[in-house]
């Protein structure tokens, strides 16, 4: 289930009415039962997948929770891990390793063969929904109970909650157990103050997932298809163009599911804090995809030593995990590239920024120049995330300095005028989140704002269907 | 209810009714202000309806086959509704016309003309391909039933909101490529009338061969034949979407006391017979019967223009078109103009068909 459909804007005020109305002792059920419904609304089949994960995470902890320090019990951590990430190399990377098989002609195949033409369409076409998201989340439990930071589960069905809670099952943020666990467990009773900021967070995701995410989509998509159609600055407009799109749909999208969570009395971490205003890579990591850039340094790049090696091996931990968290978004060769540039970029600042100083006690005219040059960069990398093929990636760089195609991309003035607001409320709320940040505003003034929210969803929403991005993942 | 439930419903009242005052205002500002200007994007025909609908009182829905696609070798380029209107030049006449439409975007057009309407005729143009799987699976359907969200009569707010939310059938060209296939694959070809002897297009298009001299095969033949079976070789029935869509488009003219022309267009049926074979060229026509004899049970004047263009007289000679030269746009034409008699005969006024082109 989509957040922006009509099954959603009736699914989730029958699940908050029911939450509240039911007894605690069985709001479980009911929120287990409502999140396999909302994934289950896309292909029930992948369900079972989530049921795998669940039990086998939630039966290996508890024995490894029983196990003394020793090779038996980092053996079950192991077979947890090869297990999820099995089931990930499975259904997300087996295809780099196949032929590459054009649609046409695997249509073909499986409507002679269904059984492996069934198979097969999911490996190439139809990869499980946010299969990513929940493995990540049940390993880091997994992971989490084997060096006793947290306690195992001692309710499978409680635990399946915390592996499928729906508002964030699908593209995260990816929780971890110590955090949203206890929160799905307590009793919750129904306040203004949640409704309220639930309803701002998610009127503000809406917007931004609508009316800037897919306003901007047909343009990057235009550019993205046919680049040698159009002059350079319309290249460039459309790969700048794809930046702000992917960071309005997956923030649009974290906005809405804090909402929904919500709503259920539960906070779901933020994902994203004003991360184009980064002044260095790091920074942007910081910033962007909170939930798995400190995923990969909690789980991967402190096991790896961290910071406590030699150089040369720290700066080879950095590159591999850019490079892994490249690789976490899809099986193609150029999300790899994405992350290593990410990486490559990463080291070069920790060398240069020996010699020059861009925090914050450099002047502003040197910090505004590092948020640039991060932009630069970062808008360079998201070529690679966002092309098909590799070769494509020389094609919109070429045509980004000497094309000139005569085709001109265009948006509608209104459209123009949402997407300068949404870059001002961007800046204004650095370092803030919305719902809070708009709470001190006079009654009136949150009023107006409402309201041309609102009209603005309603009125100039994009409506090319175009799916949240990190649904793919 | 308790003192917290009866807090949050006083405040969250209050705010509702705010709310629901801002969804009204924001729907007098879109109809006023930008709902023309989406549906110059997304709903061109609906435009067109209202600027004619007060006006007009013979309307013509047609898609490509209305125009002629030849200029060069046509002396005339009118469209086929203009030929049409030629017949009855005192009655306003009216074309919505657009590439690709079908039953199922008609319908909700339709349903669209309002009760006060000058309209009194509807002409369907009837596409026998559009009823195959190839269309019905086509990867322009999503747009198309984008299209058809904006042209439902409901307030237009509501319309735009829909669309934006993807309230449509929103399948990917994936998905809709593999209900193709399989369909090709699995469903049969028969009926209770007859035993086909070729149980699936997937076998027949594999039985069709054409052998060269030198042992090997010609290979576009092939590949034309290929396409010809799929675009004609099913069996009409019930469970057909456009036949629901059709049937649809007969009750809402038979509410709204409209009288429904269903205009069959020819197909290049001499090019499938001497491809394919007698065995396509009966489907088509089993087809064509089948259109003609439920329709006209239902009341409709159904105009059975299927073998009225020669052969030599379609603009694409290798494919399946229904794109006629000047000739064949005035022969359906005078067929379709002739049946109108019906309700208007003392209005036609004869026409002469000019023939500049010849067969080749």
């Amino acid at each position: 289930m989509h957040f922006n459909s009509v099954a959603f804007l009736i699914f989730l005020p029958v699940v908050i009415i029911l939450y509240y109305l039911i007894p605690h002792r069985f709001r479980w059920l009911l929120l287990l039962a409502s999140s396999y419904f909302f994934y289950g609304f896309w292909k029930i089949e992948f369900l079972t997948l989530i049921v795998f994960s669940t039990v086998i995470d939630y039966s290996l902890s508890r024995r490894i929770a029983l196990l003394e320090p020793g090779l038996k019990k980092k053996a079950l951590l192991i077979t947890s891990i090869t297990a999820n990430l099995g089931v990930l190399f499975l259904f997300k990377y087996l295809v780099l390793f196949l032929p590459s098989i054009e649609m046409m002609h695997l249509n073909v195949f499986a409507a002679q063969n269904p059984m492996q033409g069934e198979l097969l369409h999911v490996l190439y076409y139809s990869i499980p929904v946010g299969i990513s998201f929940y493995t990540f989340q049940t390993m880091s439990y997994t992971i989490d109970v084997y060096f006793g930071r947290v306690k195992p589960a001692d309710h499978l069905g409680k635990f399946a909650v915390f592996v499928s809670f729906f508002p964030q099952l699908v593209a995260g943020p990816i929780e971890r157990y110590a955090h949203l666990n206890p929160q799905l467990k307590a009793r919750h009773i129904p306040t203004y103050e949640n409704f309220s900021n639930a309803f701002r967070l998610m009127l503000y995701g809406f917007f931004v997932k609508v009316c800037i995410a897919d306003n901007l989509a047909p343009m990057v998509d235009q550019v993205f298809a046919a680049p040698g159609s159009f002059s350079n600055w319309n290249v460039i407009a459309g790969t700048v163009g794809f930046g702000f799109q992917i960071y309005a749909d997956f923030a649009g999208y974290t906005l809405i599911a804090q909402g929904a969570a919500l709503c259920l009395g539960i906070n779901l971490m933020d994902n994203f804090k004003t991360p184009y205003l980064s002044r260095s890579i790091s920074e942007f990591w910081k910033r962007w995809h909170i939930s798995l850039s400190t995923w990969f340094r909690d789980y991967l790049y402190i096991p790896l030593g961290g910071n406590r090696v030699a150089i040369s091996r720290w700066s080879l931990n950095i590159f591999i995990v850019f490079v892994l968290s490249g690789f976490w978004h899809g099986a193609n060769w150029t999300f790899l590239i994405w992350g290593g540039i990410h990486g490559l970029i990463y080291l070069l600042e920790r060398i240069v920024g020996r010699y020059i100083n861009w925090s914050g006690s450099a002047s502003s005219f040197i910090r505004s120049l590092a948020g640039v040059k991060t932009f630069f960069f970062v808008t360079v990398a998201w070529v690679f995330f966002r092309i098909d093929k590799l070769e494509d990636a020389e094609i919109i760089f070429r045509e980004a300095l000497f094309g000139n195609g005569k085709e001109l991309l265009s948006l509608s003035p209104p459209i123009v005028v949402l997407i300068t607001l949404f870059l001002i409320s961007d800046i204004w709320l650095y370092n803030k989140r919305f719902d809070r940040a708009i709470s001190r505003w006079p009654m009136a003034a949150r009023w107006l704002l409402y309201a041309s929210l609102l009209f603005a969803i309603l009125t100039l929403g994009g409506h090319i269907n175009h799916p949240f991005i990190y649904f793919q993942f | 209810m308790t003192a917290n439930w009866k807090n949050i419903a006083r405040k969250t009242g209050i705010r509702m009714i705010l709310l629901t005052f801002i969804v009204l205002l924001s729907s007098v500002v879109y109809e006023r202000f930008l709902w023309k200007r989406d549906l110059e994007k997304e709903a061109p025909m609906l435009l067109d309806l209202i600027e004619m609908q007060d006006t007009a009182r013979i309307i013509y829905f047609g898609e490509s086959s209305n125009f002629s696609f030849n200029p060069e070798k046509d002396s005339l380029t009118d469209r086929i509704s203009d030929f049409i209107s030629y017949y009855y030049p005192e009655i306003p006449f009216g074309t919505l016309n657009h590439s690709a439409y079908h039953a199922g975007i008609y319908k909700p057009v339709i349903r669209s003309i309002p009760e006060s309407s000058s309209i009194e005729t509807v002409i369907v143009t009837l596409n026998l391909r559009t009823l195959d799987q190839a269309a019905i699976h086509s990867e322009l359907e999503t747009a198309l039933q984008k299209m058809a969200v904006m042209y439902e009569p409901r307030p237009p707010l509501l319309n735009r909101i829909l669309m934006t939310l993807n309230q449509y059938d929103d399948k990917s060209y994936v998905e809709r490529d593999r209900e193709m296939w399989e369909q090709w694959t699995y469903d049969t070809l028969r009926s209770d009338e007859v035993d086909f002897p070729y149980p699936t297009i997937r076998k027949w298009c594999e039985a069709t061969k054409f052998p060269l001299p030198d042992g090997t095969e010609d290979m576009a033949k092939r590949e034309l034949a290929d396409h010809y079976i799929k675009a004609y070789a099913f069996f009409i029935n019930e469970n057909n979407p456009r036949i629901s869509d059709l049937d649809d488009i007969v009750e809402i003219c038979n509410d709204k006391g409209l009288n429904l022309v269903f205009h069959l267009l020819s197909e290049n049926i001499e090019f499938a017979d001497s491809l394919v074979g007698d065995n396509l060229v009966w489907l088509i026509k089993r087809n064509r019967d089948y259109l003609t004899e439920r329709y006209s049970k239902k009341g409709v004047l159904v105009v059975d223009n299927l073998t009225t263009v020669p052969g030599w007289d379609f603009t694409d000679q290798n494919w399946t078109t229904e794109h006629y030269g000047e000739f064949g746009r005035q022969l359906v034409a005078r067929n379709v103009a002739d049946s109108l008699r019906k309700w208007y005969p003392d209005a036609y006024v004869s026409q002469r068909i000019i023939r500049s082109s010849t067969p080749d």
